[in-house]
């Protein structure tokens, strides 16, 4: 490894292997369109819909399976199902939000399919880029809202943003505050599902980088840095599926949560 | 910075995946699956409350059953010992019956005996004094008139029978 040589201007005259190699990674990591028209599918829309394609054919082929003696694919997916029926939408918003489940169910089995999906190499998760995941978090944020506003009037669900009993001198303030709130609700459910997934992608990244870089330029140091960067490859795989699951999780959850928050706004 | 400002066009796939997506999961894929989860507690809850109502209707089967087995081993006690009383009360009937005969019999036998004694003694009484008189007329000759000479064998015999009855 070579340190960069900085010229008096400030320019880097030659870049490191690891710099390059780093450089390379943030720019497969970045949204590339796959063609040049201005409708192109870019490299996570194509894994996207690969996802979207695998969940629809698995829940086609399993919903056929089920059967009252459940087995095979049959009985992953009642459980799948099962779980986030009642582990979710039953727990959070009890027995009356099962008429949500199946917007509920379709943002989760999304989510779920696609984080997984980037786990299989070389394909990247449909959900590690801005794209997906801010238009989803719209989605739900126009979704619950619409819900309230449905349940209380545009007037009534606004109101309702200020519990009752609030002091007039302070109801703006609590209004505004409330707002902002909601408002910032779509950024930080898309940032933190996007974020989780990218920086994943990143970590395995930076040790395929240590690895490759190690295999390279064999020195005794390589030795050490090789079976490492391996290991830490096949820890952060699995660490990447259960971080995978757990996104899916607080996303839907979160999205519950919202909905619940919509259905019960007039109660305080 | 771009990292974050969304594709335009990837939001509008997006948009188009969550519809078809939303779209055949809630029309085609849940309600199957959901449909059948409810069903399947129904039967379960269906079943345990069945099998709850057996569990009792075999409970007080049960108990019933109980009931009438004591109630047939107390009578089928109370028919032996009635039973064994009437043999016991047959045999002690049948026992002094037998008795009963038994002295009858031997009353009988007796008299008989007696009878045929007595008969006996009279030929052996009538022998001993034709005998006596025809020895004593051998030894004295006839001087004792037959008058005389009876009147001495009864008394004679009336002695020998008083010994012999002793």
């Amino acid at each position: 490894m070579s340190a960069p040589v900085v010229t008096a201007a400030g320019a880097a005259a030659e870049v490191s292997p690891m710099t390059e190699k780093i450089g390379h990674l943030l720019h497969e990591l970045s949204v590339l369109p796959l063609s040049d028209g201005a409708f192109s599918l870019t490299n996570y829309t194509f894994w996207l819909l690969i996802g979207v394609a695998a969940i629809l054919v698995y829940f086609i082929v399993a919903s056929r399976k089920v059967s009252l003696v459940p087995s095979g694919i049959g009985n992953l997916t009642e459980a799948l199902v099962e779980f986030v029926r009642n582990g979710i939408v039953v727990d959070v918003m009890g027995p009356e939000g099962k008429k949500y489940f199946p917007f509920i169910g379709t943002v989760f089995f999304f989510v779920l399919f696609n984080n997984l999906l980037g786990n299989i190499p070389p394909a990247l998760p449909g959900t590690g880029t801005v794209g997906t995941t801010f238009t989803w978090a719209i989605i739900v944020f126009i979704v619950y809202n619409g819900i309230g506003i449905k349940k209380y009037g545009f007037f009534g669900y606004i109101k309702s943003l200020v519990p009752s009993g609030t002091p007039w001198w302070l109801s703006w303030l609590i209004f505004l505050i409330e707002l902002i709130s909601h408002l910032l609700r779509p950024f930080t459910l898309g940032i933190r599902l996007f974020a989780n997934m990218y920086a994943g992608h990143i970590m395995l990244g930076v040790f395929t980088i240590f690895a490759a870089l190690a295999i390279e330029h064999f020195t005794p140091m390589g030795a050490i840095v090789l079976p490492l960067s391996f290991f830490m490859q096949v820890l952060l795989r699995a660490f990447e599926l259960a971080v995978a699951v757990l996104q899916a999780y607080i996303f839907t959850i979160l999205t519950a949560v919202y909905i619940n928050g919509a259905l019960h706004a007039g109660e305080h | 910075m771009e990292l974050i400002i969304p594709n335009t066009t990837e939001m509008w796939i997006n948009v188009a995946s969550f519809t078809v997506l939303f779209f055949v999961l809630a029309k085609f894929a849940f309600p199957p699956i959901t449909k059948m989860l409810d069903e399947r507690a129904n039967k379960i809850r269906e079943s345990l409350e069945r099998a709850e109502d057996t569990r009792v209707e075999a409970e007080r089967l049960l108990e019933e059953y109980k009931v009438q087995m004591a109630e047939a081993r107390a009578e089928a006690t109370q028919v032996i010992e009635q039973g064994r009383k009437v043999a016991e009360s047959m045999k002690v009937e049948i026992l002094a019956k037998a008795r009963e005969e038994a002295e009858a019999e031997k009353t009988k036998a007796i008299e008989a005996i007696k009878a045929e004694k007595s008969a006996a003694v009279g030929e052996i009484q009538k022998q001993v004094a034709d005998l006596s008189v025809a020895v004593a007329g051998k030894i004295i000759g006839s001087s004792l008139s037959r008058t005389d000479h009876e009147a001495l064998i009864d008394k004679y015999l009336t002695e020998v029978g008083s010994l012999h009855e002793n």
